[in-house]
């Protein structure tokens, strides 16, 4: 705080707190989605999502690999890699955070929904693989980030090396470390973890002060931006009762997102926010909707023509279809579903909200169910719940919220964009955690508790659900045979009796025990879970007083090494000047999208007027030219955006041939056929044609849903 | 869950060795933002409290909140790794106290393991007639389930909570004697170790406990 850094900031008393905000280094808050991820930031107008230049927060969690016209490897992340999966559909990796953290045993009955190929990588950990490179989840987030990085720097006008990432609060520690890895692997520093309820209450706490003021808490609008409910944030100077309502209340968080679903309960009192209980179910969420459509197409398809639509592209196509029809059933009451299966075969029907509400019927009791869990750890009534604040882009479906309505008696609160709380309740933990709100503090809990494996596969809980975080507990190890300098226990995480029905976290073996005759060594081992709900497991003999060396064996997850190189390759990464990345970036999606669009002129141009095929070609040959000759990356970001409009007719006559081309043989295996991710891989493997060099884009109302 | 080794007591310093201004608490500087370690000090005196059965829930979420507010390892950001360790196991001890501190049973439990009296572990001694009552009902228990006759399972519920709540006055009546001698402290384990019993059968009661 110098005062020639004051003299830099005009306005008079707010200048020293704004030097001390410049100073410091700047942390995001990062909601790093199933579906979706963005970037916030908290500066002197308070927080706000960082956009893209069509205003848009959301960066799609999407990756595709592919060669560019040069031949060399190519990756691209968010709108583009979305909008082209159902030409690039083994290529282009999404849902990437059901899959993180997880091992192939639990993942079976999710791999056959995904288009792209999973195989089991060592220490129970999956690997997606495109084109014969493999790829660990961790990498394909770390990719996600890196563009949210990018995003963030450019806005702030320097390097961004901090953030605050937002997880599932029903993360176990594999999933949050996992994340956690990602980060260290996009060149950030993680300097919290928290989870996404938690978060939206953040941001809520302080938008529900200014909507309870208004003493129309229901009756808020929705608003699009979420900016205009959140008040300047204060100064730290005025440390002080600030955020929420004085005398407490308590606040239910359902948040339903595309792949996850939490519940959490608060009490807000006087800037604290306080979680009472959680509870959740990490795979559960709008993705299983999706796949409840895609799964009713492809029986009624199966029955009408005796066609299964397997082909990954097919599917891809589906699947962006089904997202459409779900997201049109939160608006109208009914939606038509039509395919053009070739040959004179339309597969044709609309579907009643109704009968989508059927279909979703049980994911929804589901959630119900684990929201009286938390209730019920929180020791408290529905009636006792002072407000419901919905989370998450399938909290807009009317059954959701009618659910949860009755569930709680009251009106659900949405003031905010439900796809940007999380993001903007995670940029105020950064501002926290940057000093710069001492009026705030969150005190989270740990979702599931710990325990180590007895004797016979029980399980001794150490420290239980639903306990605030930080807490420790401790045991005591000692041998069994004369002379005995290790011992090995493993630590597990789950509400079941039996260790093999709870994830495994580690085996640790303890080392350097002194020799002792048999029980005399007392080996005290600390299990320590810290604020972002991770274990750390120290140990020292009693009897020695020294801390025995204790070696840590985890069995999952990547090796410290593992993330020590993802580490270093990113800082090369960061080396790198953030224009050129960006130029390099939108040159490879030039080539990328002409190449693509000329190829689907030549198969189904004869489709368009002569006059549109024109067209085509001469913003093809426009496009190319404006790359050789302009230097502004903003003119070439606006010329790609327009090409991509100008080209979605062509690009929706694509999806429909690759859906035809997709619905292949009865004689094929049904998509149901694959068990095991061997044999979902095996499956896939013949080559289909589907998609290569067929469709673009998908059709407009999936790529710019709300 | 144990309470970790009983480090050697230190009595709080009344000065901050930073800054020599006087310490209001135990755990930091309020002038220099120090911290100081936890080990040591019980859970009522990391909250400031004397170490009896009766506490009033306000004043320790008063004091809790306060605490909270000064060492959470959030607050610790700018500090060097040593300090925020030291923050981390600070709040670990903190929340403990909370915890125990809020909950009759463990409140209870934790003032017989200050006064020397024996864990669960070491003493699993149950009284008589709670074994045969605890049995009893159990069994009606389970026939209620098999006969899934709802309101017989509700008056289950009801009967349980009535036993816990009585088993629960008499041990709060010995801990208020604690550290009595060596009666009182076996009485009470015998209590809480019967309260245990009845908290299993409540949760059989519930419906669907457990996560999937």
């Amino acid at each position: 705080m110098t005062p020639s850094g004051a003299s830099r900031v005009a306005g008079g008393c707010v200048a020293a707190d704004r030097v001390a905000m410049d100073e410091k280094e700047p942390i995001v808050g990062i909601d790093l989605g199933t579906t979706f991820s963005l970037v916030a930031y908290v500066d002197e107008a308070g927080p706000h999502v960082i956009r893209d230049e069509n205003g848009d927060g959301r960066v799609p969690s999407v990756v595709a690999f592919g060669a560019g016209a040069d031949g060399q490897p190519q990756v691209t992340v968010g709108w583009e890699a979305r909008n082209h999966a159902v030409e690039n559909p083994r290529a282009t990796v999404y849902s990437i955070k059901r899959l993180i953290g997880k091992g192939p045993a639990e993942l079976r009955s999710e791999l056959p929904h995904l288009t792209y190929a999973v195989v089991p990588g060592p220490r129970d950990t999956v690997r997606v693989e495109v084109d014969g490179r493999r790829f660990s989840p961790e990498e394909i987030s770390a990719l996600v980030l890196r563009t949210l990085r990018t995003r963030a720097e450019r806005h702030l006008g320097r390097p961004l090396r901090k953030a605050v990432i937002t997880v599932p609060a029903y993360f176990d520690d594999a999933q949050r470390q996992a994340t956690r890895a990602a980060g260290q692997a996009a060149g950030l520093e993680v300097v919290r973890i928290i989870n996404e309820p938690t978060a939206a209450a953040l941001a809520y706490g302080i938008g529900m002060r200014a909507a309870l003021d208004a003493r129309s808490p229901c009756a808020a609008p929705d608003s699009r931006t979420g900016e205009a409910l959140l008040p300047v944030a204060p100064r730290a100077s005025q440390v002080g009762p600030a955020a929420a309502v004085s005398g407490g209340q308590t606040v239910a968080v359902y948040d339903l997102g595309g792949g996850t679903f939490d519940i959490s309960i608060l009490r807000i009192e006087n800037g604290v926010f306080q979680v009472l209980s959680t509870a959740g179910d990490t795979r559960l969420g709008g993705d299983d909707f999706d796949r409840a459509l895609v799964g009713l197409v492809q029986r009624e398809v199966q029955e009408q023509f005796g066609l299964a639509i397997d082909a990954p592209a097919a599917r891809q196509a589906l699947r962006s279809l089904a997202e459409s029809v779900k997201i049109r059933l939160s608006q109208a009451e009914q939606a038509g579903i039509e395919l053009d299966l070739g040959q004179g075969r339309v597969y044709q029907r609309r579907i009643a909200r109704a009968e989508f509400e059927g279909l979703i019927g049980g994911f929804i009791e589901r959630t119900l169910d684990l929201c009286r869990h938390a209730l019920r750890d929180a020791g408290l009534a529905p009636e006792r719940i002072d407000q419901v604040v919905l989370v998450g882009g399938s909290t807009r479906i009317p059954l959701v919220r009618r659910s949860v309505a009755a569930l709680f008696g009251r009106t659900p609160y949405t003031a905010l964009n439900p796809d940007e709380v999380v993001a903007l309740g995670a940029a105020m933990q950064a501002s926290v955690l940057r000093g710069d709100r001492l009026d705030m503090l969150l005190l989270d809990v740990t979702p599931l508790s710990l325990g180590i494996e007895t004797l016979g596969g029980a399980v001794s809980k150490l420290i239980l659900r639903n306990t605030t975080i930080p807490c420790r507990a401790t045991e005591r190890f000692t041998t069994f045979v004369d002379g005995q300098t290790a011992v090995k226990f493993r630590v597990v995480q789950g509400e079941r009796e039996l260790a093999r029905d709870c994830r495994t976290l580690g085996e640790f073996e303890l080392r350097g025990i002194p020799p002792m005759p048999a029980g005399l060594p007392k080996v005290e081992v600390e299990f320590l879970i810290d604020a972002n709900g991770i274990l750390n497991v120290s140990a020292r003999e009693l009897r020695s007083g020294r801390e025995a060396s204790i070696q840590i064996v985890p069995s999952h997850g990547l090796t410290r090494e593992e993330v020590a190189r993802m580490e270093r390759e990113s800082i090369a990464f960061a080396r790198e000047d953030i224009a050129a990345h960006r130029r390099i970036d939108l040159v490879n999606q030039v080539e990328f999208d002409t190449h693509k669009t000329e190829q689907m002129l030549a198969k189904v141009g004869h489709l368009l007027e002569p006059a549109e095929r024109e067209r085509i070609a001469g913003a093809i040959a426009a496009l190319r030219r404006l790359v050789q000759q302009t230097q502004d990356l903003d003119e070439l970001h606006r010329a790609l955006s327009d090409f991509g409009r100008s080209t979605l007719h062509l690009a929706e006559l694509g999806i429909r041939e690759a859906l035809r081309d997709g619905s292949s043989d009865p004689a094929a295996p049904p998509p149901d056929a694959a068990q095991s991710p061997q044999q979902h891989d095996a499956q896939q493997s013949p080559t289909s044609g589907a998609g290569d060099g067929g469709a673009a884009r998908p059709p407009a109302s999936a790529a710019d849903a709300p | 869950m144990g309470h970790g080794s009983q480090a050697p007591r230190r009595s709080p310093p009344e000065k901050c060795a930073a800054c020599q201004r006087p310490l209001d608490s135990p755990l930091f500087c309020s002038s220099c933002r120090r911290l100081y370690p936890a080990d040591g000090l019980n859970l009522f005196e990391l909250l400031g409290l004397p170490a009896t059965y009766d506490v009033d829930p306000e004043v320790v979420r008063r004091k809790y909140f306060e605490l909270a507010r000064h060492t959470h390892p959030d607050r610790a950001g700018g500090l060097s790794g040593e300090s925020q360790w030291l923050s981390l196991r600070v709040a670990a001890r903190l929340n403990e106290a909370y915890r125990v501190l809020l909950d009759p049973v463990l409140r209870a439990e934790y003032l017989l393991e200050l006064a020397g009296g024996k864990s669960a572990a070491d003493d699993r001694q149950v009284p008589q007639d709670v074994l045969v009552d605890a049995l009893e009902l159990r069994e009606q228990i389970e026939a209620a389930r098999a006969a899934q006759a709802a309101s017989r399972l509700d008056a289950l519920r009801n009967t349980v909570r009535s036993r816990y709540q009585r088993v629960l006055d008499e041990a709060a009546a010995l801990a208020r004697g604690l550290p009595g001698n060596a009666g009182t402290q076996a009485a009470l384990r015998g209590k809480l170790n019967a309260l245990r019993y009845y908290r299993k059968l409540l949760e059989q009661l519930e419906p669907g406990v457990g996560m999937a």
